[in-house]
C-alpha cells in the first residue's frame, strides 16, 4: 500500500488537489468541513481500487473559490470535475460530515451515476430532536476536542493551533464553510429529496459523536431506500480517523456483493 | 499652511453599561448574561449620558457623536439612530455624527429613511459614518459574516441610490431587490449628508473610502499604522479624482482635564483603564467570526502579535493610542500636535469613558470645551501667523 500521488486540476478556472492511490474502479472520497487529519487512513480503501480524494475548493491545498456559497455549487464543481477525469462509468462514492451533504445531494441527482453510496456521519439533514452542532460556536482550541471520542488520538494529528499558520488554514476552512453553512448547517429540503437515493447505501456513525449525533443515523436510514447503518463504538466524528474497523467496513461494502444491504424495494 | 485653520471637536459617547460581569477573559459581548441588566439603572443611565451631550452642544462643540454596538455592556446603543433623534430635538447648533448601524445588519432603504428624518429633524445637522460592524455583532444578529463586506457595499450602493436618483428606482442586487427604491422623506442637506467610512485597518475599507470619495476614520489601531492609512487614504483618493482636505480624515482621542496633571490622572485613569481592560476586551473567538476577516488579514494579525492576549497596561495605551490627562494646556498641546501629525481638523474626544461617574463627565466636558478648546485654536492661530 503505497501513499497518495498529488496532482492539480483545474476546474472553472480555479485549481485543486487531486489526491489518487491505487488502481482499478474508481472510488472518490468527499472529505468534511477540515483537511488537518490528513487522508492516509483511507489507503486500506485503494486495494484493487482507484482511490480519488478531490480536496474541495477553499480546503487544503485547494484553491479558493469565492463564488461557491452552497453545497449545489459543490455538487456542479464535481460533476464538472468527475467529466474531467474521465468518471463516466457509475462509481463508488463515500462522503464524511460535509462531504457527506456533498454526496448525498450529488446522488439524488445524479443516482443512475453513482454504483454504491457511503455516508459517514453526513451533514445536511435536519434532526430537531438531535441537532448537527454549530461548530462556528466552539472556539478554534476546544474544536478537535469536540470532534473525537477520545483526546489521546489527537496526538496523531498535526498539533492542532500550535502555529499561526495552522490557525490560518484552520480559519480559512471555516471561512470557507462559513459561505455554505453559516445560516443553516442543513438542507432544509433534504427530508424530500433523500428517498430519490435508488443507489444502495451504507451509513456509518461513530457512536461517540458529538458533532452529529449517532440518533441521526436512523433518520437517514428512514428517508434513504436502499440503506443500512453501520456505528462504531470508540470513535466521534473523525469517524476513520479514530476507527480503522470503520475503514474496513467502507471497503468491504464497496467489495462485497449487493446482499450485504436490504434489496431495493419492489 | 497648517490644517488647522478649520478645527472641529466632536464629543463621541459610547454609553457604557458600566456594572459588568465578573471574571469575564473574554469580555462583555454577545454571550454575556443580559439577566444583569438593570432598568432603573438603565433609565438613569441613559438620562446622564444624554444631558451630557446636550451639555456639549450648549458648550459649544461642533458635533455630537453616536455609535451602535449590539449585545453588549460596551454600549446602551443598540440604535445609534434613536439616541441621535434625541439629540436632533434636544440640542440647537452641534452636528450630529452617527457612527453609526451597520448597514449589513439592515435593510438599506430603512437606513436611508432613518437618516433622511434625522438629518430633516435636526435641520441639516446629521453626518454619517458607516462601520462594518464589529465581528461580535455578527453573532447576534442574523447576518452571514462571510458577506459581511459584499454587504456593506451593496448596501451603501443602495443607500446611495435612494439618495441621489429621484425616485422611483429599482435596484437588483446580491442581497436585495428593490421594485420601487422611493425612500420618503428625503435628506435635508444636498446631495446628503457628509459620508465617511468607518475602518478598523484593512486596506480593503481605506481604499473603498477612498475610490469612492467618503471620508475615513481608522479605530482601535495604533497612532503609527493610522498615519500611514491616512497618507495612503490621501494618495487613492487623488488618484480616483477626489480632492481630500482636512476633514476627510477624523482622528479620535481620549482625554481627562483637570486642574492640575495630578488630578487628572487621578480622576481619569482609571475609567479610561475600565474601558480597555473590561468593556473593549475580546477574544478572537467573539471577534472574528468565520469569515468576518479577511484571512490575510488574520495572518497579519498573528505575526503582529495579538493585542487581546496582552495585558493591557497604562503605558502601552498611552504609547500606543491618543490618551491625555493633564490640565488645559497639557492637552490642548497634545490635541494640536495630533491634529497637526494627521493632516486632520476634525477630532473626536472621548470625554465619557468606561465607569466615569456623571458629575466627572460634566467636569471634564466643560473643562475641554472652556479652557481647552480656545487654547487650541489659539496655538493653532500662532501657528498660522508663524507660518505666514
Amino acid at each position: 500500500m503505497t501513499g497518495f500521488t498529488k496532482r492539480d486540476i483545474v476546474v472553472d478556472g480555479i485549481r485543486v488537489q487531486v489526491l489518487e492511490a491505487g488502481r482499478g474502479n474508481p472510488l472518490v472520497y468527499f472529505h468534511g468541513a477540515g483537511t488537518l487529519t490528513g487522508f492516509d487512513d483511507l489507503l486500506p480503501l485503494s486495494a484493487g481500487r482507484r482511490l480519488i480524494v478531490p480536496i474541495h475548493p477553499g480546503f487544503g491545498e485547494s484553491d479558493d473559490d469565492i463564488r461557491i456559497d452552497s453545497v449545489l455549487d459543490y455538487v456542479i464543481h464535481y460533476s464538472t470535475l468527475f467529466d474531467q477525469l474521465g468518471l463516466g462509468e457509475p462509481l463508488d462514492l463515500v462522503g464524511h460530515s460535509l462531504g457527506g451533504w456533498i454526496a448525498s445531494l450529488f446522488t439524488v441527482l445524479n443516482t443512475h451515476r453513482v454504483r454504491r453510496l457511503a455516508l459517514a456521519c453526513p451533514a445536511g439533514l435536519r434532526v430537531a430532536e438531535h441537532p448537527t452542532a454549530d461548530l462556528f460556536t466552539i472556539p478554534a482550541d476546544r474544536l478537535a476536542f469536540h470532534l473525537v471520542a477520545s483526546p489521546e488520538i489527537l496526538a496523531r494529528m498535526a498539533a492542532v493551533n500550535v502555529t499561526n499558520e495552522m490557525k490560518v488554514s484552520r480559519y480559512r476552512e471555516m471561512t470557507t464553510l462559513a459561505r455554505i453553512a453559516w445560516d443553516r448547517n442543513y438542507e432544509p429540503k433534504f427530508e424530500r429529496w433523500l428517498p430519490k437515493i435508488s443507489t444502495p447505501t451504507l451509513i456509518l456513525w461513530g457512536e461517540q459523536d458529538r458533532a452529529i449525533p449517532v440518533q441521526q443515523a436512523r433518520h437517514w436510514e428512514a428517508r434513504l431506500p436502499n440503506s443500512e447503518v453501520a456505528t462504531f463504538s470508540g470513535a466521534g466524528h473523525l469517524l476513520f480517523f479514530e476507527s480503522s474497523s470503520a475503514v474496513k467496513r467502507l471497503a468491504s461494502f464497496f467489495e462485497g456483493e449487493l446482499g450485504g444491504l436490504k434489496q431495493a424495494a419492489g | 499652511m497648517s490644517v488647522l485653520n478649520n478645527l472641529q471637536f466632536y464629543f463621541m459617547h459610547f454609553m457604557p453599561y458600566p456594572d459588568v460581569a465578573p471574571d469575564r477573559p473574554q469580555g462583555q459581548w454577545v454571550d454575556i448574561p443580559n439577566t444583569r441588566f438593570d432598568p432603573e439603572t438603565g433609565h438613569k443611565l441613559y438620562r446622564e449620558y444624554i444631558d451630557e451631550l446636550v451639555l456639549g452642544d450648549k458648550l459649544g462643540f461642533d458635533g455630537l457623536v453616536v455609535n451602535e454596538h449590539h449585545s453588549t455592556f460596551y454600549s446602551l446603543m443598540p440604535s445609534c439612530s434613536i439616541i441621535a433623534g434625541a439629540l436632533a430635538v434636544l440640542t440647537k447648533r452641534a452636528k450630529i455624527c452617527v457612527f453609526g448601524t451597520p448597514i449589513a445588519l439592515t435593510f438599506p432603504h430603512r437606513l436611508a429613511e432613518e437618516y433622511a428624518m434625522l438629518d430633516v429633524m435636526s435641520g441639516g445637522r446629521l453626518e454619517c459614518a458607516f462601520p462594518l460592524g464589529t465581528g461580535m455583532e455578527y453573532w447576534v444578529n442574523p447576518v452571514n459574516p462571510s458577506f459581511a463586506r459584499e454587504r456593506f457595499r451593496e448596501g451603501m450602493d443602495i443607500l446611495m441610490q435612494a439618495w441621489t436618483q429621484p425616485g422611483p428606482t429599482r435596484y437588483d442586487g446580491k442581497f436585495h431587490q428593490y421594485k420601487y427604491l422611493n425612500p420618503f422623506p428625503l435628506p435635508y442637506q444636498k446631495p446628503h449628508p457628509k459620508i465617511y467610512v468607518v475602518g478598523s485597518g484593512t486596506e480593503e475599507t481605506l481604499n473603498y473610502a477612498a475610490e469612492k470619495g467618503y471620508g475615513y476614520s481608522q479605530v482601535f489601531t495604533p497612532i503609527a499604522s493610522q498615519l500611514k492609512s491616512f497618507e495612503s487614504y490621501r494618495e487613492i483618493a487623488v488618484r480616483n479624482g477626489h480632492k481630500p482636505d482636512s476633514e476627510s480624515i477624523i482622528i479620535s482621542a481620549m482625554v481627562y482635564v483637570a486642574e492640575t496633571e495630578e488630578k487628572a490622572v487621578e480622576e481619569g485613569r482609571d475609567h479610561i483603564l475600565f474601558y480597555f481592560q473590561k468593556l473593549l476586551r475580546t477574544n478572537a473567538h467573539i471577534n472574528s467570526p468565520p469569515g468576518y476577516l479577511p484571512v490575510d488579514r488574520l495572518r497579519k494579525r498573528l505575526q503582529a502579535g495579538a493585542v487581546q492576549d496582552v495585558a493591557i497596561t497604562w503605558e502601552m495605551l498611552t504609547g500606543v493610542y491618543r490618551t491625555v490627562l493633564g490640565t488645559p494646556d497639557q492637552v490642548a498641546e497634545r490635541i494640536a500636535f495630533w491634529c497637526e501629525q494627521a493632516k486632520s481638523s476634525k477630532i473626536i474626544l472621548h470625554l465619557h469613558t468606561g465607569d466615569m461617574p456623571h458629575w466627572k463627565a460634566v467636569k471634564n466636558i466643560t473643562l475641554f470645551a472652556e479652557e481647552v478648546i480656545p487654547r487650541v485654536r489659539k496655538l493653532v492661530s500662532s501657528s498660522l501667523q508663524a507660518a505666514e
